[in-house]
Parts: structure tokens; C-alpha cells; sequence
């Protein structure tokens, strides 16, 4: 089987280090729900060179406790301590329209209504008052924050990586 | 201590005339403003509003369970990035 390139990884843990003396290990989720990065096991390192499959045993404070495949003894687990996990973009389930992996907007380039570059999208933040996309680059000095709704963001081409943005006017 | 009933929400004066503005020129536009402070009333819902948060006007589109709570609470002053991981956004 031949290794997964870096581009279809995205990283959604790391190892903080061992748990106890019985080779488990310490996880911390990056995952919207923790306990879900279990689900995407198979995880990979950085380099998609190495992987595991990961079982959690129980939560401790910070994360979770966990066996990989491969690691058996706490040597072995703290060697380990500050590794990236990553999972297969593939193994996240579809979206319904208009939902969006923030892995899938991130990097995307962005276009105005005129068919002008305006940059690429950075992160995409959530405050509590709906999702906002932070676009950064071509000759703007600070980045600028685009409310994710229809209106502001009529177009999203995830095929072609490039979204087309209406940003609304200010008073 | 909370805040006396007899009082009435607080709203800086600026931020309704500038909100009555807009609803009347029935423009989308982003309200700026730098008042923090103010409450979000009823007849906010539906506008944006950039609210500063000591560096940029981050957008704020007000809806009715943000009613009752401060413009300041919805642009935070420190900004964390973290991990998209399997995180999700929904276009509305």
C-alpha cells in the first residue's frame, strides 16, 4: 500500500505523551467532537510514513487515554510525545450543500464579483454570531473578516479552489 | 451587581441612530461601531454590525437569541486559531 501524500492528510490530534507504564498514550483531539478521532483511524504522522490504529480507553484531563497498534511500552509511548496525528481527508463523511470542511475553505483563492484576486482564505473563525472567513494577501496589509452566508459568499468551487466573494459595503 | 430593571437595556446613542440609518436605506452594509458596551436590542436583528475589537471591525449579524447580550461579547480581543481538523461551517 503505498503511502497517502501530505495534501490528503489533515491533522486532527497529537500525542502529548505517555499514559502510565503500560504503553498507553496520552491524546489530544483537535476534532469539533474529541472522541471522534477515534473514528478516523487509521492516523498517520506528518510525513504519512508511519500509522496506527488508535482505540481510546479512557478520558483523562486534557484528552484521552489511548492504545495505538505498535506501541506496547511506555518507552516506546514517549518517544512518541509531540507527534502530529493526521487522518485521511477521505475518511470524513460528505457534507450536506452549503456545509464545509474548514479544512476544505482554508487555502482556497478568492474572488470578487469583477472576477478580481482578492487573496486566500486563512481561517475561518466562529464567534457565536455565524461563521467568518479570513481572507489575507495581495497587497492588503491586514486581513479582512467576510461573513460565511449566501449573500457575502454567493460562490464556493471546491473543484476548482476558488470562492467568489461579495463582501458587504461599510458605513 | 446586576443592572437596575427601571433603566432600561443601556445602548450608546450613536449605535441607534446608525442602526435605524441602515434600516432605513435597506442597504446590507456593515454598521461599524466601537461601543461594546451597548446592548443588543430587538430592532438590531437582521443588520451587521462590525464591532471593534481594538485592532478591526469584526462582523457581527445580529439574530434574535443574541438579544439581551452586549455587542463586545461577539468580538473577542484575542484570537485563537488552533486546528480546522473535522471543525465545520455552514453557509446560511
Amino acid at each position: 500500500m503505498t503511502n497517502p501524500t501530505p495534501e490528503s492528510l489533515i491533522c486532527v490530534g497529537a500525542i502529548a505523551g505517555s499514559f502510565g507504564v503500560q504503553g498507553e498514550v496520552r491524546i489530544k483531539s483537535f476534532c469539533a467532537q474529541p472522541e471522534a478521532i477515534a473514528a478516523y483511524s487509521p492516523l498517520y504522522t506528518e510525513d504519512g510514513t508511519r500509522s496506527f490504529t488508535l482505540r481510546l480507553t479512557r478520558q483523562v484531563t486534557g484528552g484521552f487515554g489511548a492504545r495505538m497498534s505498535g506501541i506496547a511500552t511506555k518507552e516506546e509511548a514517549d518517544a512518541l510525545k509531540g507527534t502530529s496525528l493526521y487522518a485521511l481527508r477521505d475518511k470524513m463523511p460528505n457534507l450536506p450543500d452549503d456545509e464545509f470542511y474548514h479544512a476544505d475553505l482554508i487555502g482556497l483563492d478568492v474572488f470578487d464579483t469583477g472576477g478580481a484576486a482578492m487573496g486566500r482564505v486563512t481561517a475561518v473563525h466562529n464567534h457565536g454570531a455565524g461563521d467568518l472567513l479570513e481572507i489575507a494577501g495581495t497587497g492588503r496589509g491586514d486581513s479582512v473578516l467576510i461573513p460565511f452566508t449566501l449573500q457575502a459568499v454567493p460562490t464556493v468551487d471546491l473543484g476548482s479552489r476558488r470562492i467568489i466573494v461579495d463582501p458587504p459595503a461599510e458605513d | 451587581m446586576a443592572r437596575s430593571i427601571w433603566k432600561g437595556p443601556f445602548v450608546d446613542g450613536y449605535v441607534l441612530k446608525k442602526a435605524e440609518k441602515s434600516r432605513e436605506g435597506g442597504k446590507n452594509e456593515v454598521i461599524k461601531i466601537w461601543s461594546r458596551r451597548s446592548t443588543i436590542l430587538p430592532q438590531f436583528v437582521g443588520l451587521t454590525f462590525g464591532v471593534y475589537n481594538g485592532k478591526k471591525h469584526i462582523p457581527v449579524a445580529v439574530s434574535e437569541e443574541m438579544i439581551g447580550q452586549k455587542f463586545g461579547e461577539y468580538s473577542p480581543t484575542r484570537t485563537y486559531y488552533g486546528h480546522a481538523a473535522d471543525k465545520k461551517a455552514k453557509r446560511k
